[in-house]
This record gives C-alpha cells, sequence and structure tokens, in this order.
C-alpha cells in the first residue's frame, strides 16, 4: 500500500510551512507511522534546520536526482523519532536543478516504504513550487489569517484545482485577542474567503520560535498546546473526526466546531 | 602512478613494464569504485610505447569505472595506438613544472562575486562523492569504524597552488579547489570549502569544510574560530559542535577518527 | 563591537536628475519585505521625495493591498512591459500623498513572463522621473528574484531575528553583485525574547551578515493593523513602528540619525551603539 503523498504549500512565504511540514511530520511518527519528510526548497533549504539534523547531511535530494547517491543513503533519519527520516534539499544549487518528473519519481520511491511522505515546498509559485507540487498527490495549504497571505493563498488552491489535488487548510498564527478585537480575520472568515475544508486551526505562541531555532518538534515537549494540536492534525490525516478548539471565542473550549467528512 | 592536475586525472606509465603499471592502476581503481567517476582523465606513457593490446585492455579498465579518458601522450611512436583505441593522440608528454609567473598568477587574490566550480576542480567533484559514498554505506551498514586508505594520490608540491580567498565565503555557496584553500574572513553556515589538500580559515568557519577530498588523510582544517556544520578529511566526518572556543583550532585525524586540538598545540 | 558601516555612505553620490533604484529583498518569505517598502515609500515621500514602488511579485501582488490601492490597480506591469498602456496609465498616484506612486503587479500572470532587459529598461525610464525607485522583491531566489534586482542600483535585505531569515539572506547577499552594497534591516525583533534568550538579538544577525545596519524595527502588533486597513503605519505619528522606519527613510537619504529613544531597556538601549559612527 503506497504512502499519501501531501504537499505543504501556502503561496506566501514565511506563513508556517516549514515549522507545518516539521511538526506534523513529527506528530505522524509519534503515532507510529513511517514518513519521509522531503525539502523541496533547493538553495534556500531550512527543514533541516528546523528538525536539528543539518550536520548530518551527507547527501541531498539534487545528488539523489542526479544519481551521484542512493535514495537511502540521503535519508537521514531522526534521532527522536524511530519512524521519521528527512530527505534535505540542496544549498549551494537552485531550483532549476531538479524537474518535476524527477521529483515525482523521487516521491514515488519514497511512498513504497512509507506511511507518509511530506514535501515542504518553497514559497511562491515558481519552479520550486510546481516541483514540490508534482510530487504529490494531496496538498495542505498553510495561510495565516492575514490579506496578503489569504490573497496567495487562494492563487496557490487555483493553481492546485488546475491539477485536480485534493487539498484542505490549516490556519497558522491565530491570535485569538486581535480576532475578539476585530483587528484580525476569524477562522471562519479565512475558510469561507477560500472556500476550503479545514484541517487545522494553530495559535501564534512563542514557544514555537524557541522550538524553531533549537531544532526541536514542539511535540516532544510534554503538556505542549501546540504539540496538543499537531497531534490533534495527525489524527484528522488518518481520518479520525477531532473536534476544532476554537481559539478566537471567548474561552478555549468555547464552541465544538463540527467535523467535517473523513478523507 | 595516478595523479591529480589542474586538468584533471593523469595516469603516468613511467619507463619499465606498461602491463605491471595498468594492473597496480586497475587495482587501485577496483578497490574503490565510486570514488572516480566521473572524472577526465589523461594517460602519459613515458617509457616505451606498449602493445596494442594491453593498451587497449587498459582503456577498457578506465572506462568501467566512469572515468572518462580524453587522450594520451606518449613518444611518437605510440601515435599507432589512437585508432586502435579511439583514444585520441595528444602528443608528446607536456613539460612537468610551473614558471614562477603562473604559480603568482594562480595565487592572485580571487575577489569573484561568482564562486564556480574552477575546471580544475571538477574531478574533485567525483571525489567528494566518494568519500560520502563511503560515509553512507558505513552508516547504512551501522559500522562505526573509519576504513583506513592509503594516501591514492601524491600531488607534486609545486603543482598545489593555494586558492587564496578575501571576504565572507556565504551560505550556498561552494568554493571547490585542487590544492589548499585559504580564506581570510567568515565561512558562513550552508557554505562548502572543499580541498585537496588543508583549508585554512582566518575568521569563523561556521559552514562545511572537506580537506584532503581526494584522500589525503593527513589534510588539515584550521580556523581562528572553528565552529563548522560539519567537517570531512579524506572519508572521514565529523559534525560539528556547538561549544563557543576562544582560541584558533585545528582539526585533523589521528587513528580513525576527526581530532580537534588548539593550533597552539598542534604538530606541524 | 565591530564597526560595519565606516567606509559605506549611506547615500551614494546621486547623478544629477537621476533617481536612486533601490530593490528591497530578503530570501525568506513573510520577514516584511512589502511592509517595508510601503513604509519607506510612504516615508520618503513624506519627506518631499517622488518615489515610485514596484511590485515586482508578479501573481502574488500584495503591495497594493499593503497601501490600500487595490480598488485603484487597473493596469499593472506586465502591461507596461509588453507594451499596451502607457506608463503614466499603469501608476497609481497614493491616496495620501502627490509624490508618492505604484505599479501593481500583475496577479493571474507568471514571473517567468517578465523580461529581465526589460525591467532594467523600465527602471531606468524610472529612475529619470522619481528620486526613488523602490523595488519589492518576491520571496525566493529564482526568476522572480532575479528580475527584481535587474535594474536595481543598491539593496536593502530585511533579515528577522530568527535562524532561518538569516541563512536565506545570506544566501541573497552571496547572489548579489557587491557592487550593490546591500544594507541591513533587522525587522520584527522581540525584544522580550531577546532579553530571554529565545531570539536572536542584532548583533547575533550582523555576525553572520557582516552587513551595514540601516535600521532595526521592533514587532508591534499594530503593524498588521495597519496592513488590513491599508494604511502604512510610518505615517503615524504615535507608532513606534512607525518612527523607526522614518528613521530609515531619512538614513538613507543621508542624515545621520540616531537611535530613537528606547522604550525598551536592555536590547534597545544598546542600539545606539550600533548607529554611532555611521556617516
Amino acid at each position: 500500500m503506497s504512502a499519501r503523498r501531501i504537499v505543504l504549500t501556502s503561496g506566501k512565504g514565511g506563513v508556517g510551512k516549514t515549522t507545518t511540514t516539521a511538526n506534523v511530520g513529527a506528530a505522524l511518527a509519534q503515532r507510529g507511522h513511517r514518513v519521509v519528510l522531503v525539502d523541496a526548497d533547493i538553495g534556500l533549504r531550512n527543514l533541516d534546520l528546523v528538525l536539528g539534523v543539518e550536520k548530518r547531511i551527507v547527501f541531498d535530494l539534487v545528488e539523489v536526482v542526479e544519481g551521484r547517491c542512493q535514495l537511502r543513503q540521503a535519508l537521514i533519519r531522526d534521532k527522536r523519532f524511530e519512524t521519521l527520516a528527512i530527505l534535505p534539499a540542496a544549498q549551494t544549487r537552485d531550483k532549476e536543478a531538479v524537474t518535476e518528473e524527477q521529483m515525482a519519481r523521487v516521491a514515488e520511491e519514497l511512498a513504497a516504504t512509507a506511511d507518509f511522505v511530506l514535501i515542504d515546498s518553497p514559497a511562491g509559485i515558481e519552479h520550486g513550487f510546481r516541483n514540490a507540487v508534482a510530487a504529490a498527490t494531496e496538498a495542505i495549504v498553510v495561510t495565516t489569517p492575514e490579506v496578503s497571505s489569504i490573497r496567495d493563498a487562494d492563487r496557490v488552491i487555483g493553481k492546485l484545482n488546475e491539477r485536480a489535488l485534493p487539498y484542505r487548510l490549516i490556519v497558522n498564527r491565530v491570535r485569538a485577542d486581535m480576532v475578539r478585537s476585530g483587528d484580525m480575520m476569524s477562522v471562519d472568515d479565512v475558510c469561507d474567503i477560500l472556500s476550503s475544508e479545514l484541517l487545522g486551526i494553530v495559535p501564534d505562541d512563542e514557544e514555537i520560535i524557541d522550538t524553531t531555532n533549537r531544532g526541536e518538534p514542539v511535540v516532544l515537549a510534554e503538556a505542549s498546546r501546540l504539540g496538543a494540536i499537531y497531534d490533534k492534525i495527525a489524527r484528522r490525516l488518518e481520518g479520525e473526526l477531532v473536534p476544532f478548539t476554537r481559539l478566537d471565542e471567548p474561552g478555549l473550549f468555547g464552541r465544538l466546531f463540527a467535523a467535517f467528512k473523513a478523507s | 602512478m595516478l595523479r591529480g592536475t589542474p586538468e584533471g586525472l593523469e595516469f603516468v606509465f613511467p619507463t619499465g613494464s606498461f602491463e605491471a603499471t595498468a594492473a597496480a592502476l586497475g587495482e587501485r581503481l577496483a578497490a574503490r569504485p565510486a570514488f572516480y567517476r566521473g572524472s577526465v582523465a589523461t594517460a602519459i606513457v613515458a617509457g616505451e610505447a606498449p602493445e596494442p593490446d594491453a593498451f587497449a585492455a587498459f582503456v577498457n579498465v578506465v572506462r568501467e569505472h566512469g572515468i572518462e579518458l580524453r587522450g594520451f601522450y606518449g613518444p611518437a611512436a605510440t601515435e599507432g595506438l589512437a585508432a586502435v583505441s579511439g583514444i585520441p593522440f595528444l602528443g608528446a608528454p607536456a613539460r612537468q613544472g610551473t614558471s614562477p609567473v603562473a604559480d603568482i598568477e594562480r595565487r592572485r587574490v580571487a575577489r569573484d562575486s561568482e564562486i564556480a566550480i574552477t575546471p580544475e576542480a571538477r574531478s574533485l567533484e567525483a571525489d567528494f562523492a566518494g568519500a560520502r559514498a563511503d560515509l553512507a554505506a558505513r552508516r547504512t551498514k551501522r559500522t562505526v569504524k573509519v576504513t583506513a586508505i592509503a594516501p591514492r594520490i601524491v600531488i607534486p608540491v609545486e603543482a598545489a597552488a593555494t586558492r587564496y580567498y578575501r571576504g565572507t565565503v556565504r551560505g550556498g555557496q561552494s568554493l571547490q579547489h585542487v590544492g589548499n584553500i585559504v580564506v581570510v574572513g567568515d565561512v558562513n553556515p550552508g557554505a562548502e570549502l572543499v580541498a585537496s589538500g588543508d583549508v585554512v580559515v582566518f575568521g569563523a568557519l561556521r559552514g562545511t569544510a572537506h580537506a584532503g577530498a581526494q584522500g589525503d588523510r593527513a589534510a588539515r582544517v584550521a580556523a581562528l574560530q572553528l565552529v563548522p556544520t560539519q567537517l570531512r578529511i579524506a572519508t572521514c566526518i565529523a559534525a560539528g559542535d556547538s561549544t563557543r572556543r576562544r582560541e584558533p583550532e585545528e582539526a585533523r585525524i589521528e587513528g580513525d577518527r576527526i581530532v580537534i586540538v588548539p593550533l597552539s598545540k598542534s604538530a606541524p | 563591537m565591530r564597526e560595519f558601516a565606516s567606509e559605506v555612505p549611506a547615500a551614494p553620490p546621486q547623478e544629477h536628475g537621476r533617481g536612486r533604484s533601490i530593490v528591497i529583498t530578503s530570501g525568506k518569505g513573510g520577514v516584511g519585505k512589502t511592509t517595508t517598502t510601503a513604509n519607506l515609500g510612504a516615508a520618503l515621500a513624506a519627506r518631499g521625495a517622488r518615489v515610485v514602488m514596484i511590485d515586482a511579485d508578479v501573481g502574488l501582488r500584495n503591495l497594493d493591498i499593503v497601501l490600500g490601492l487595490e480598488s485603484r490597480v487597473r493596469y499593472h506591469l506586465l502591461d507596461v512591459l509588453e507594451e499596451r498602456v502607457e506608463l503614466d496609465d499603469a501608476l497609481v498616484r497614493d491616496k495620501r500623498s502627490e509624490l508618492l506612486f505604484l505599479l501593481a503587479a500583475a496577479q493571474a500572470r507568471e514571473k517567468e513572463d517578465v523580461d529581465t532587459a526589460q525591467m532594467t529598461a523600465l527602471v531606468e525610464r524610472l529612475r529619470e522621473r522619481f528620486d526613488y525607485v523602490l523595488i519589492d522583491s518576491p520571496a525566493g531566489i529564482e526568476v522572480g528574484f532575479r528580475n527584481a534586482i535587474a535594474g536595481a542600483d543598491e539593496a536593502l535585505i530585511v533579515c528577522m531575528p530568527e535562524v532561518s531569515s538569516v541563512r536565506d539572506a545570506d544566501r541573497v547577499v552571496g547572489l548579489l553583485p557587491p557592487a550593490m552594497r546591500p544594507q541591513l534591516i533587522v525587522n520584527r525583533v522581540r525584544p522580550h525574547l531577546v532579553r530571554k534568550g529565545k531570539m536572536l538579538s542584532v548583533d547575533d544577525v550582523n555576525a553572520i551578515l557582516r552587513l551595514p545596519l540601516l535600521g532595526v524595527i521592533v514587532d508591534e502588533p499594530a503593524v498588521i493593523t495597519a496592513t488590513n486597513r491599508g494604511e502604512p503605519v510610518a505615517l503615524d505619528a504615535s507608532s513606534q513602528t512607525g518612527s523607526a522606519f522614518r528613521a530609515i527613510a531619512a538614513r538613507l537619504a543621508g542624515e545621520d540619525v540616531a537611535a530613537p529613544a528606547p522604550r525598551e531597556a536592555g536590547v534597545l538601549a544598546k542600539l545606539g551603539a550600533l548607529f554611532r559612527g555611521r556617516r
């Protein structure tokens, strides 16, 4: 049974694709799935940093594609999660080094021995984005409740529709206080504008900055609010119907949000 | 004997038995199959002309190892081998050694905004891949010990120019050189230096450095501040540690591992 | 601490009648390039300079939103480059200032549609009419970035005090021609996190980037609000971020501006030392 190949994309840069890829991947691995994370941001690689494996990189995606090493030689096994591996991008190359067909083939090869392949897309909608999407059969669109970000997500969704790729939404960096005061859009507003199914709501939390700097997925911390939320996202990806924690309502568990169709 | 030069690999056949030298070279290539894959090479026949069969057999061996034999030098009597083997005859062997002017030219400060792979370093790429393939294979088989290898290429001191770079080497830039590399400035994370000789950074080395990339285990990496992401010497790889040091340090191979010692305490 | 700026003048000698062309770029997305372009433009115009801002993020345009001008955009960059309209028809005048203009990106096109040579020629034309041509670069280092730097003489690197952002900024600096003399703006600093050791300090950032420091901007919720309302915070006299942008504009114009009076002790207090010695 071949793995699900999911690209995480956004259009807008800096909304949290890489952090989301790392943490959702870690959450899935923590639940026992075999997960491979692929960094498709050639030339601006960051997934390795966020996971703290940059010192262990020997081969990268471009060398796999060029046949200078085998795929399994390039994979870095995470020391904290038995079933998590990372395929890093190259830093000294650029995105034109890889074609869409090559990306698709690498992803297929990875999918043969994994349950989930998560592909971290670069920002934008250029060659790098197209490569990342070529490797996937479904998508997660990451956005923040902020005008520019939503507009870019909308453009990306258009591109995904062109390729008939199913997608769901993660709304990142929600600030409940600002939603309440009317200075930030609510999650409902975002979903309405993008007419998209919701996969997760992630609050803005300073915890993420520190864990990113230290290269430690937040699901590793005990009793972490963010860790619990990523775990829920993982469960929804498994198909479980998990109620959403509404952050923009007064009171944390103010309203249970009706769940959605299983994937 | 096998040499690395600015133009690529050189298979040198001195006077004496061609077959014996060819066999020895063949053994070296066979011991490390992936090491030289992708390199370009020339052959230099310094002695008498070999038998066509022996030459053709040698050419096949080279080809099997994925090395492109661009041509061969030799006395006039060897010209006929070109037709038999399909390898172009390049004439009499070129004069060895370099002039002082050429040396100075090469040592001229290179403050380029683009750091491209120099032609002489193209052969280095194959070595680099070979070294890492070795490590990856060890990691997959979970063997911890590094296989000891003798230095395979002797680079004559006169021919090993030092590439001298002033300024910060930025993330994503790659400096590759057959010879030593000296940087006056920092080497940022995400930058890589690959040298067949030593690597010296008169600044902070925060990126990745690979010294002895063609197999010279005696190569060193030294820096005023040695805080690399990763260090490689020949086929040994070590992850950097993040402790900040206060003094210049040098990395070298001792036994099977890379060790780091303060420069003040380092033996030559 | 080391001086990085001593030999580099903030304002290069300006050819008479020819404006300065400056690309604002970062590598990493979401660090504030567009907000910086908009606010710098507004602040420079407020000082009396004629400014045009080009949104080079074809397909993902945002500069118009940040300025609140999206409803006024009728033609865009590609309409001009492909000669379907005159430049003047495409330039959108700002709501608030007579001196500030916008050339919007195309939303329904691709970055590959822009020709570098055409872009350079356009920037040259604009330099004859404006004192400043600010080019808002897209994220990344692909075609869009390469188009954005075409025609620019100077560069501003916007960087957040965060490891990925620093790495990406370093990559970009390595790709820029050194003649561009890039300068650094450190954006979205959160002093309380720096104090707790959970965020890089400005010194940490510039220990890697080694660039002349043009400005430091502290993170403020007011910026998001202003963006959502389409009003550059540089025009808000009460905003700390606004005054930081105004100071940056002044420095860009060659004034020797000291760091603003620190409201937060500790990290910001050290900023004064960072700016001393800038010519």
